[in-house]
């Protein structure tokens, strides 16, 4: 018998249940969706570090279900890492990681290295076979200089110096591909990310709204969010304000609420000097 | 008339030297054979009235039926091989029906004229559509109704060709009775004037003795669409003739 | 509990793949009747999955001089459809000397569309134009031929989201006291420009630009509006 969730749980996943919802797919219920962020993410190394960019719209099958949400993810005060796929698996991925890094730079007294965090990573992704539906781009500068990996979700790495992720990473590619050159300064750097993440937000449904870019550089982060609105909201032609009373209300009633009222009396006394 | 013809007169599907294809003729020389059957169109509605040959006591007169309903709004009347019209009020009455379920409207009186033209046309000896006879059909049409462009009266030969008439006789009696119709009609007739003309005509070229058993009568009006006269309806027309 | 060594639910076993002759392009109609008026908008982005095929597709087809169709779905059986409607209404033209009147239209795409019962055509339609009265009307289906006429109408992509808010707004539907009355064009089409912008800001499928036809009794105009890229 499933025990009432009141423990704290001694850590790893429950599951319980798994049993029981198989059993209920079979019956022909309808597993609950997971928010995706349907995707584009990228990043670059460049002269002096390394440039991370994303866009920000979650979807819910075909609706986006956050128009402005943050997709670079803090590892540590030097390595960023940027999300791809379920939401919830990338949030808490980043979040495990971080935490483990933390650790590691108390124990060492040393900054961590990106090649660690890319370790950590994909070792806890690799474990879970796929299952923990994280693709992620990871970026820093650590003292070997700037780094750049990309995540799959089963556990397989890429070290490159362009990397891109999610639903719109051919878009992203495409821009990469055409425009790359090693060495670039930061805002030619800038400005290729921010037009990758711009080919995937205007050519990939799953991706829109925002770009967001973080520049690493070996003593300076610079989280920008929003780097660019590319999707103004639009205008609404008419006003939608409701005359008072246009909410039908059925019944009303005004009750008394009967109070007890207690009086409390505070008395000056003199203090005792004797 | 006919003697010089006999070469080319044997299929329907050989014209002769002069352009003439004699079967289709021949056919349309059948209709003067028939009944006469007349129609007028008034600015109310249009009358349709054919005389029936009762040429034995012992037919029961109300077993020959000489119009038909074609629809609601579209009436039909005929001379001629009696029998052939069968399938070319079948073809009617099919259309109709088709277009109001495909187009929830009622078919126009041309385009119901057209349909059953267009059937009448299909004779011929090699793999014939349904319906489609041998030989031309020996029966020539009168259809009468009401539609978006008011009373229309439509008159259709056994050759295919249809044209829209004020009024129109066929059958035996065809050649008087046209004459008679320009004599009396005018645009301004009314639908009752029309119904006593109609049967005024018909007295007059008929060989028996005209009375309510021997004709029939119908009218197509907006209001009330077809309606087929009843014997004491008749008989009250009649007295006054 | 799951036992150990057993495999996951997702492998457990083979999955034999069908070919699906269907696929879903996107996109959005919508139609209101009006007194002496019908006006029926699209938005023009056609796609497929998480990829945009064009930007300029709008999904409303004029059919005659008072008739415009509104069809989206999928795409191949949209350009079937419509080429066949076309053709059918050249027919009906040539065959009965006059244009199709919208009602009938309305009849005939029920009849066309029921005769795919057992292999639909997958497409939301709407039809809009004048009645022989004159009067703007509106007849919505579903893909097998059932149809009725409306007032106002979403079909598509984003309708359920398009749809609560024109039941509000034109419908009056939840307003206490509010009083329907027949609506004024420019405000029918501010209407129509504010609820395709909102489905724009949550529906994937929406977007780019929309085009909003409008019948008179003076003809077919059109106005082209721009909604998000994203």
């Amino acid at each position: 018998m499933a025990a009432p969730c009141v423990e704290q749980p001694k850590g790893g996943f429950s599951f319980e249940n798994c049993a029981r919802n198989s059993r209920l797919e079979q019956l022909g219920l309808k597993k609950p969706t997971a928010y995706k962020t349907g995707t584009t993410i990228a990043g670059i190394v460049f002269k002096d570090g390394v440039v991370l960019g994303a866009d920000t719209r979650a979807t819910e099958d075909t609706v986006v279900a956050d128009k402005n949400c943050a997709k670079i993810h803090y590892l540590s005060d030097n390595i960023y890492c940027c999300g791809a796929g379920t939401a919830a698996d990338t949030e808490m991925t980043t979040q495990m990681i971080s935490a483990e890094l933390e650790l590691h730079r108390l124990n060492t007294g040393r900054k961590p290295r990106v090649a660690t965090a890319n370790r950590l990573l994909k070792q806890m992704l690799f474990r879970y076979q796929g299952y923990i539906g994280a693709a992620l781009v990871l970026g820093g500068v650590d003292v070997t200089g700037p780094n750049l990996y990309s995540i799959w979700p089963h556990g397989s790495t890429d070290k490159l110096p362009y990397v891109t992720m999610g639903s719109g990473s051919l878009a992203a590619m495409a821009t990469f591909e055409d425009r790359f050159k090693p060495d670039m300064n930061r805002e030619e750097a800038m400005k290729l990310v921010r037009d990758a993440i711009a080919a995937g937000i205007f050519n990939d449904l799953g991706s829109g709204s925002n770009v967001d870019l973080c520049v690493i550089t070996k003593d300076k982060v610079e989280y920008i969010r929003p780097h660019e609105i590319a999707n103004q909201k639009g205008v609404k032609q008419g006003s939608y304000r409701y005359r008072r009373g246009t909410t039908a209300t059925l019944s009303s009633e005004v009750k008394k609420i009967e109070l007890d009222v207690f009086g409390t009396e505070v008395k000056h006394q003199p203090m005792d000097t004797q | 008339m006919f003697l010089t013809r006999s070469e080319y007169d044997r299929g329907v599907n050989t014209f002769s030297p002069e352009g003439r294809l004699f079967q289709v003729e021949y056919a349309i020389e059948a209709i003067k054979l028939g009944s006469t059957a007349i129609g007028i169109q008034t600015s109310e509605g249009v009358v349709l009235a054919v005389e029936k040959r009762v040429t034995s006591p012992l037919i029961e007169a109300a077993s020959i039926e000489k119009i038909m309903e074609v629809d609601k709004h579209i009436a039909c009347a005929m001379s001629g091989l009696i029998a052939d019209s069968k399938t070319l009020i079948d073809k009617a009455r099919v259309e109709a029906q088709n277009h109001w379920f495909t187009y929830n409207e009622k078919m126009n009186i041309e385009s119901v004229t057209q349909a059953v033209s267009n059937l009448a046309l299909q004779f011929g000896d090699d793999d014939p559509d349904p319906g489609a006879m041998s030989r031309p059909f020996g029966v020539a049409l009168l259809f009468a109704g009401v539609d978006e462009k008011g009373p229309r009266l439509f008159h259709m030969d056994p050759s295919g060709t249809f044209i829209q008439y004020d009024g129109k006789a066929i059958g035996s009696g065809s050649e008087g009775a046209q004459q008679a119709l320009q004599e009396v009609y005018h645009k301004s007739m009314t639908l009752k004037e029309a119904c006593k003309a109609a049967l005024t005509i018909l007295k007059q070229v008929m060989e028996e003795k005209l009375n309510s058993t021997n004709v029939e009568m119908c009218t197509v009006t907006q209001k009330n669409l077809f309606r087929l006269f009843t014997k004491e309806e008749l008989e009250n027309i009649i007295k006054d003739i | 509990m799951a036992q150990l060594g057993q495999p996951l639910s997702d492998y457990q076993r083979p999955h034999q793949v069908h070919f699906s002759p269907y696929d879903f392009n996107g996109g959005t109609v919508l139609a209101i009747a009006g007194e002496n008026y019908a006006l029926i908008a699209t938005d023009t982005r056609l796609s497929q999955g998480f990829s945009i095929h064009s930007r300029e597709s709008p999904k409303t087809y004029s059919l005659s001089e008072n008739t415009v169709l509104g069809c989206c779905g999928f795409h191949g059986d949209v350009l079937t459809l419509t080429k066949t409607l076309g053709a059918r209404l050249q027919i009906f033209e040539k065959e009965h000397n006059k244009p199709m009147p919208t009602p009938s239209v309305a009849a005939m795409l029920s009849t066309i569309l029921y005769y795919r019962r057992f292999f639909p055509y997958y497409t939301h339609n709407l039809v809009a134009g004048l009645d022989e009265e004159g009067k703007g009307c509106v007849y919505s289906f579903d893909p097998v031929g059932s149809y009725e006429r409306e007032v106002y109408r979403a079909k598509g992509s984003a309708s359920a989201m398009l749809q609560p808010l024109l039941d509000n707004q034109i419908g009056g539907k939840n307003q206490q006291g509010y009083v329907v009355q027949p609506m004024p064009l420019d405000r029918c089409i501010a209407v129509v420009k504010d609820v395709f912008t909102s489905a724009a800001e949550r529906d994937i499928y929406t977007g780019d630009n929309i085009l909003i036809s409008v019948i008179t009794k003076d003809g077919l105009k059109s106005e082209k509006f721009p909604l998000r890229k994203d």
